[in-house]
């Protein structure tokens, strides 16, 4: 089938009724969810993942896309309106949309991050169309010393973009190893780390880890504080942009797409970096950086289509390599495998019903998020306004029925308050989720691609660094490691000096 | 957070030295032949090693003032009480059945943040349990389990 035929078939797909009405569902779902604080992408994602048991994995993987490019647009109508982002990715929008809100204009930046976010999405697929395959192909030639050697540049970049200490993410990567391997050993076949509970054969769920880890620990944290939150209170018209905001705002649109989806594809990158990024790079570049902060459409430009299309771009190395290059994308991950999917080089040959139907539902997406949202507005605003106090109870009710449903297992809601537990201590002694849900995911994968790289190479580590692509991907992990820690080391040297003078 | 960081690396170097005397007891096997302890042992290894950096670098950091403790001027105790009761409704769901557990779960959890308003906690509770099994049991098919009662 040629490119084009192919298009034609992943929308005959995407139009079949339930496909459709999952991808519809799915970007309501994430909308919702990018407005309300407390269950994130992943656990939505992860609620929802039990329902799609009866229904074909193409159905499962356009509802959870759907639910992902939903988040993204979500997310910035609590940034303008209420100046808490909904998601991390919408960090950046609350600086310059919440003060163009300030100033009676949440309309035009309501309206230019939901256009912002439908081109950068378009960009992003389309990209996603051009890269995915020849990327596969070529994957289809790397071996276990690779595939170690890529995972590992990948932990290494999720901990050097950190947002706190270097350090505890790596520390946070390795736990997330440790907690991968629980269960039966994928070569012998024996339990390991299950002190003698049987649940844990399988190993720990990643929905109940989830759940826990981002779902229950912010309730938990939101719960210790005070509940109250003020909505800023104005007239939301004109939601479609002026010229001057259209012409302000193009170049930070185009420019927020492609540093979105350059770093989207890279393991470790993913929307909440692009869109710091992207942000950055406009007030560089701007000729009144004054501006920004003070309610600059191209504040809210960038950022938006920068998560949009690092979104559709972080699905590259997932569907043709096999690697999830976030914690979201690991839940993509799980979805697949659970429907007996593998993803990897040959995901796109063997399944084209499935890659095709999943790119063609992206643009569907786009196109419904932009139709549905814009005039829907005022409901995600009236959604805004429900009290904490009746928003929590029913959240943790969702992540409960979401971690029940998965195995029918009580254990597992044991889990999930076990690491929602985990996790709440985590925000109060400054370490991340994000390493250790990647590490998690990637754990099995890498233990395997070392066993088995040891095995062929008869236990000679030099495999790893005689092979051209592993030794560059390690060599680039090494260096980011070393520039890590080089300033640490400058900064010791320098007390060291003044101390002996 | 000084004292946090003294405090956690003191965890994670524990939790290392478990993971690590396991890892030993499963077998780590040889480099030309690695064993199921082989990944964790290494990971363990570096846990630990990591932990003591983190450790040294706490404790050898200057810092004005004195260390708010971990929960001053926080609601500690309102979270203390909902991971009780989730725990109590994760242990009382295969005995009671998902409506009466689920209906008592949200009286409480409505009940913890207004607790005045008893005929609103019951009717919020009451709408949630309906809402959520009427989506989740009858239009998702997701199976909860039925208890003693029967429903």
């Amino acid at each position: 089938m040629d490119f084009f035929g192919s298009i034609l078939y992943g929308f005959q797909v995407t139009f079949q009724p339930i496909n459709f009405l999952f991808c519809g569902v799915g970007v309501l779902v994430g909308t919702l969810v990018g407005v309300l604080p407390g269950i994130g992408p992943a656990g939505a994602m992860a609620l929802l993942l039990p329902a799609t048991f009866k229904f074909s994995p193409t159905s499962t993987i356009i509802l959870l896309a759907g639910i992902y490019y939903g988040v993204q647009y979500g997310g910035s109508t609590t940034s303008i309106l209420v100046n808490i982002p909904g998601e991390a990715s919408s960090v950046m929008t609350c600086v310059d949309g919440h003060q163009m809100a300030r100033q009676g204009r949440a309309g035009p930046a309501l309206g230019i991050a939901a256009w912002g976010s439908f081109i950068a999405g378009t960009i992003s697929n389309i990209g996603l169309m051009l890269v995915a395959i020849p990327l596969a192909h070529a994957a289809l030639r790397l071996g276990p010393p690779e595939y170690f050697a890529l995972m590992c540049t990948g932990l290494i970049i999720v901990t050097y973009l950190a947002q706190g200490s270097v350090l505890k993410a790596i520390m946070m990567g390795l736990v997330g190893i440790i907690l991968g391997s629980v269960g039966l050993d994928l070569i012998s076949g024996f339990p390991r780390f299950t002190f003698g509970i049987n649940e844990l054969s399988d190993g720990i769920g990643i929905v109940p880890l989830v759940m826990g880890l981002f779902g229950v620990s912010e309730i938990l944290e939101n719960l210790e504080g005070n509940l109250q939150r003020e909505i800023f209170k104005t007239r939301i018209r004109n939601l479609w942009p002026s010229f001057k905001d259209w012409m302000d705002s193009k170049w930070a649109i185009v420019r927020g797409s492609l540093i979105g989806f350059v770093l989207g594809i890279l393991p470790g990158g993913g929307a909440v970096i692009s869109t710091f990024v992207a942000y950055a790079v406009e007030k560089k570049i701007s000729k009144n950086p004054e501006k920004f902060g003070k309610g600059a459409i191209e504040g809210v430009a960038a950022p938006e289509s920068a998560n949009n299309a690092s979104a559709g771009a972080s699905l590259i190395p997932l569907l043709s390599l096999g690697i999830p290059p976030n914690p979201i994308m690991a839940i993509f991950f799980s979805a697949l495998i659970i429907h007996g999917i593998q993803p990897g080089p040959l995901l796109i040959k063997q399944h084209p019903d499935l890659f095709w139907g999943l790119v063609a539902s992206l643009y569907l997406g786009n196109g419904l998020l932009l139709i549905l949202n814009l005039p829907l507005i005022g409901i995600w605003v009236k959604v805004l306004e429900i009290p904490y106090k009746i928003l929590f109870p029913l959240i943790l009710l969702f992540c409960l029925i979401g971690v029940y449903s998965m195995n029918n297992l009580s254990f597992d809601l044991y889990v999930m308050l076990f690491f929602g537990v985990v996790g709440w201590m985590m925000r109060k002694f400054g370490y991340e989720g994000a390493p250790l849900i990647l590490a998690y995911v990637l754990g099995p994968m890498l233990e395997n691609a070392l066993r088995q790289s040891l095995l062929i190479s008869q236990g000679s580590c030099l495999i790893f660094f005689t092979r051209p692509i592993s030794a560059v991907a390690l060599g680039f992990a090494f260096l980011l490691l070393l520039t890590t820690l080089l300033p640490h080391f400058k900064k010791r040297r320098q007390q060291y000096d003044q101390f002996k003078e | 957070m000084k004292t946090l960081d003294r405090t956690s690396s003191l965890f994670w170097l524990l939790v290392s030295l478990l993971v690590f005397a396991e890892s030993l007891r499963i077998g780590i096997g040889t480099v030309e032949n690695p064993g199921m302890g082989f990944m964790t042992f290494g990971a363990s290894g570096i846990l630990g090693i990591l932990s003591l950096a983190l450790f040294l670098q706490a404790s050898l950091r200057k810092e004005d003032g004195r260390q708010k403790p971990l929960f001053a001027g926080t609601l500690w105790r309102r979270v203390v009480f909902v991971l009780l009761a989730l725990t109590v409704y994760a242990r009382a769901m295969p005995v009671l059945g998902y409506l009466m557990s689920t209906f008592l779960l949200m009286s409480f959890l409505f009940w913890v943040l207004e607790k005045g308003r008893i005929g609103f906690v019951l009717l919020y509770a009451l709408l949630a349990t309906l809402f959520t099994h009427l989506v989740f049991s009858k239009w998702l098919n997701c199976q909860f389990p039925q208890g003693l009662f029967g429903f």
